[in-house]
């Protein structure tokens, strides 16, 4: 099993295989399923993702029961329309496969978590916008998953992808990362590459910090995934203009780590910092859950 | 480094019903759990909630997810936010309880459930570490005190016979099939218990076999 990114990128480069391949090789030694199993469970995963987001981008969207959040997917896709977005229609269209897939995931809909329901949106964003840009196969969408999953797992063994041992960074942080490794792979760049591209990706949400209001996964989680997303094109296209993070990846994912540990309890999913804390963050607790909540 | 994330479907995955991957899905993980290590659906649960669980349960549906867990359910099911109401349906007494102070297991997502049945008791401490995933890092079974590094799976296997040759078959067993990074003995005049901490998920059919060796095991 790989422990380190760089374990991975050796290997791909020692054996021509690109690190989808390596990935799907790990786990069917691991889990002693045949390929074919293990391929289609991540067709079934991708097809999760791909109703999630076609669910809150259809009509007027989903809403979650405390209407917190719902409906803005639809507003984005809208505005696409319109043809005069800032940030170009190819980063909205992956902010808005994202705030689509969390908006369904706030309302209580199925979603595939990627690596965890908060951050769920993230690597969707950035997939089915590659999927019009590059017009990826399925077979190359599988294969996106299975890049990301696999840098995932060396994020999460060796650092933390959960908000209350880790913060966001941790969560919509190694999301972006996962997704601009893969992302990296689809368009054709190198393990190396897409080893720049997670390190990239990681480094520039370092920090982030876990503040759900009313300690629900509604603000600001859906639209930390559009960070997410926009975050992960940005570095995967930086890596692939060759530019370079001067940390390797395995340090970034150690640094992450250490940041983690060292925020405050009140910033790590308890809904008590940050945004939460807020006056504003304070009243809609007490509303929704009274006032001795 | 250990190892806590054993499968690339850890991270792409679980498929489930939001919120929360640690809240609800590892919540509904932890309840399930339970339910294996009860060997069913308890008449009565306790659930106490520690550090992250206790602040945020009720925002993010911890408390049907588990219910959920403890009635079987997995957590793409889209009964799973309903859990609660079917459980009292079926006449099962489930009680939240917002614990203060530190996790006495050591994560900020820990639930420990406390279930019964009559004069049958268990009990099993649970934390969510991310993305779905969870750790069983102590239980309480015949009124002994497992310690599990946490990791899952995990084996238990009761022997009221108390005979080692029980616990040495299947050590053997185990090795061939499913290598273990560590095993405990429990001794106590009712019973021996043997725990496991095995190193990677099970292979295919593995349970079943188990099972049909040891019809009371238990695999977490």
């Amino acid at each position: 099993m790989y422990n380190h990114i760089k374990e991975i990128v050796a290997d791909s480069e020692k054996t021509g295989k690109p690190i989808s391949e390596l990935i799907i090789e790990q786990e069917c030694q691991m889990s002693g399923l045949p390929r074919e199993k293990v391929w289609n469970k991540m067709k079934y995963n991708l097809e999760t993702m791909r109703d999630a987001v076609k669910k809150g981008r259809s009509g007027n969207g989903v809403f979650s029961s405390t209407g917190l959040t719902g409906g803005e997917a639809v507003k984005i896709k809208k505005y696409i329309e319109k043809g005069h977005t800032l940030s170009g229609d190819t980063i909205m269209t992956a902010v808005q496969n994202a705030v689509a897939t969390n908006e369904v995931n706030a309302a209580m809909g199925v979603i595939c978590a990627t690596p965890t329901a908060g951050s769920s949106g993230t690597l969707p964003g950035v997939l089915f916008l590659l999927e019009k840009r590059l017009n990826l196969t399925e077979e190359q969408m599988i294969r996106f998953l299975f890049t990301a999953g696999g840098f995932g797992m060396v994020i999460a063994n060796n650092a933390e992808i959960a908000g209350a041992t880790g913060g966001c960074q941790a969560e919509v942080g190694s999301a972006s990362a996962m997704g601009a490794a893969a992302a990296v792979e689809a368009a054709g760049g190198t393990a190396e590459q897409s080893a720049q591209a997670l390190s990239i990706a990681m480094s520039n949400l370092l920090g982030l910090v876990c503040d759900p209001i009313a300690g629900l996964v509604e603000v600001p989680c859906v639209k930390r995934n559009a960070i997410g997303a926009g975050n992960a094109l940005i570095a995967a296209d930086m890596a692939l203009a060759g530019c370079t993070s001067v940390i390797p990846a395995d340090e970034c994912i150690d640094a992450m780590k250490k940041v983690g540990h060292q925020m405050p309890a009140s910033l790590r999913e308890t809904g008590i910092g940050g945004l939460a804390g807020t006056p504003t963050g304070q009243a809609i607790k007490a509303k929704i859950f009274g006032e001795d909540a | 480094m250990e190892n806590r994330y054993k499968s690339v479907f850890d991270i792409i995955g679980p498929v489930m019903v939001g919120p929360s991957s640690s809240h609800t899905a590892g919540a509904v993980a932890i309840g399930r759990e339970g339910n294996r290590l009860f060997g069913g659906v308890p008449k009565k649960v306790t659930v106490h909630y520690y550090g992250s669980f206790a602040q945020t349960h009720r925002g993010h549906g911890t408390d049907y997810a588990i219910a959920a867990g403890i009635l079987g359910f997995t957590t793409d099911d889209l009964r799973v936010p309903r859990a609660p109401e079917i459980a009292r349906q079926r006449g099962i007494d489930i009680r939240f309880v917002e614990e203060e102070g530190q996790s006495p297991i050591g994560h900020p997502n820990t639930a420990i459930l406390d279930m019964s049945d009559g004069e049958k008791k268990a009990q099993l401490s649970g934390c969510s570490i991310g993305g779905g995933a969870i750790e069983v890092r102590d239980i309480v079974l015949h009124g002994i005190n497992i310690k599990p590094a946490g990791s899952l799976p995990i084996v238990i296997l009761v022997d009221f016979e108390r005979k080692l040759n029980h616990e040495r078959s299947l050590s053997d067993f185990l090795k061939l099939k499913a290598p273990f990074k560590e095993k405990r003995i429990y001794k106590s005049h009712a019973c021996y218990i043997y725990e496991y901490d095995i190193q990677n998920y099970f292979k295919p059919d593995l349970t079943g076999e188990l099972r049909k060796k040891y019809p009371h095991i238990i695999c977490l």
